[in-house]
């Protein structure tokens, strides 16, 4: 059961496009985890995880399983291999009206 | 955009039609966008939340403490320990609160029914024995950083110690201020206007008066994390983040739906400061919730225990302040289910999946809710317009002060 209910269903709609749309498939090239990705603009990155992406990678496995501030840092490998897609042009880089 | 009238539509355009909404069939189109304010929960979060010091509550007397729609009441035991049961005796309704610690039960004033920290009626001094079905709400209780915690859930799970927050080396030893900790009731908001915060980049420069210059986001399991960069604003001078000499650098992390821990490290001129935050809640009612939040500061070397002390006053306030100010904007504004975002917002929406865990049944709870996720606002465009901003704010300033000769 949903707690905070929204009451149309166009923000239905957008909760979809915020947290989904124009998130590009992107392959480690250290390891076997595979995330989707985002670029707004340079800056801005979103990495969205799975939980077997989470699992293959030995960056984020090696630190504290719970609770420790290390798990707090992005992984160096999968950043290297999103700015890789980027450079050759797999993730476009640029916002669509907000998301 | 087509939309059907839902009733409010002709309430507020003035309908003609006397039977809306029932037979209401009129359409009408608009591009002006609405707020969905959604429903807030009926349910409070899974989880742990603080109730304040331990030693808050050490004295022998029975406490009263507002929380998840009820009063608790709270005492310790002759072994020391601390228990929290609802403030509602299940006899006739008396108020535990008022009672009085006898032995290790709380004996309520009404009758004098016994209750123990188990939830368990242990004795009815009046009464042959005690009725099988005396048993009322108890919350499992654990002390952490000299915080007193308690474990909610409304499907009534076990609480589950491996998610409480860790415990934070050197705080409570005398490399620590002690805790300096404070509370404020929040009327007329969920609980969720504070968590939203986590992902609110622009409202650190317009409320806090700070420049944020970095700022990041990562939600995996039940933690939420925020990151963040900042120097104040020096047209400002109000609140824990504005001051111009100040950069900030926050790690705040909240564990599970209601407890944070924010490590500050401040560079005043060179002299750097290690300040731990907390800011914690207890929801009291669907719109209403307690904040509280405590300060410990690490005690500069080489200081007098007087100047350490005046340090972490000056924290314990300037953070204080802060908190008012988010409190000001909370108590004044709507609930909105579709917050319209632009490209320098953070990922409201990604944090309200993560927070939607703590409002779900453990067996509901879906991968998106917990999975990894981390995001990097790009907050170079808008420091440079804030840059602009606060250079005019200066210049009209300097204009208008009189010319001294
Ligand atoms: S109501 Fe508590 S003892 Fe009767
Ligand atoms: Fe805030």
């Amino acid at each position: 059961m949903a707690s905070f209910v929204p009451k149309s269903a166009e923000t239905l709609e957008e909760e979809r496009l915020y947290t989904t749309a124009r998130m590009v498939e992107v392959q480690c090239l250290d390891c076997l985890a595979k995330v989707t990705a985002k670029k707004n603009s340079d800056h801005h990155t979103s990495i969205q995880w799975s939980a077997e992406a989470r699992a293959a990678c030995p960056e984020l496995c090696r630190r504290t399983p719970t609770g420790g501030r290390d798990t707090h840092q992005a992984c160096p490998r999968m950043t290297a291999s999103i700015d890789a897609a980027v450079r050759s042009g797999e993730i476009p880089v640029g916002a669509e009206d907000g998301y | 955009m087509w939309l059907f009238c839902d009733g409010n539509q002709a309430r507020l355009s003035g309908c003609s039609l006397s039977d809306y909404p029932q037979n209401c069939n009129v359409f009408y189109m608009s591009d002006t966008r609405m707020l969905d304010q959604g429903t807030t929960p009926i349910r409070f979060a899974r989880g742990w939340h603080c109730l304040g010091l331990a030693s808050t509550y050490s004295d022998g007397k029975p406490h009263s403490i507002e929380g998840f729609g009820t009063k608790l009441v709270i005492w310790q035991d002759s072994k020391g320990e601390l228990n929290v049961l609802d403030g509602f005796c299940r006899h006739m309704g008396g108020d535990l609160t008022q009672g009085e610690v006898k032995g290790d039960n709380i004996a309520c004033p009404f009758h004098d029914w016994r209750w123990g920290g188990d939830g368990k009626c242990k004795e009815i001094p009046y009464a042959r024995r005690v009725p099988l079905r005396a048993r009322t709400q108890r919350y499992e209780t654990a002390i952490v950083n000299g915080q007193l915690l308690i474990w909610n859930d409304p499907e009534g799970s076990a609480a589950d110690h491996s998610i409480l927050p860790p415990e934070l080396p050197e705080v409570m030893t005398d490399k620590y201020t002690d805790w300096s900790w404070h509370t404020k009731q929040i009327n007329g908001s969920h609980c969720r206007e504070l968590i939203d915060n986590v992902a609110d980049m622009a409202h650190f420069y317009y409320v806090h008066f700070a420049f944020p210059t970095s700022f990041r986001n990562i939600f995996e399991g039940h933690t939420a994390t925020q990151f963040m960069e900042s120097t104040g604003r020096p047209d400002k001078t109000e609140g824990g983040y504005s001051d111009a000499n100040s950069t900030l650098k926050s790690e705040a992390t909240y564990y599970g739906p209601s407890y944070m821990i924010n490590w500050l490290t401040v560079d005043y001129k060179g002299f750097i400061t290690e300040v731990i935050l907390i800011n914690c809640h207890i929801p009291t009612g669907p719109d209403t919730f307690t904040l509280q939040y405590g300060i410990a500061v690490q005690k500069p070397e080489g200081l007098d225990e007087k100047t350490v002390n005046y340090i972490a006053e000056r924290y314990t306030e300037s953070f204080g302040d802060g908190f008012l100010q988010d409190v000001h904007i909370w108590e004044n504004k709507v609930a909105v289910q579709n917050p319209l975002l632009c490209e320098e917002d953070g990922p409201v929406y990604q944090l309200r999946r993560w927070y939607e865990q703590f409002y779900t049944d453990v067996a509901d709870i879906k991968p998106e809710m917990t999975d990894r996720f981390e995001f990097e606002v790009d907050t170079t465009k808008a420091n440079e317009y804030w840059h602009a901003e606060v250079a005019d704010n200066l210049a009209k300033r300097a204009a208008e002060e009189p010319v001294s000769h």
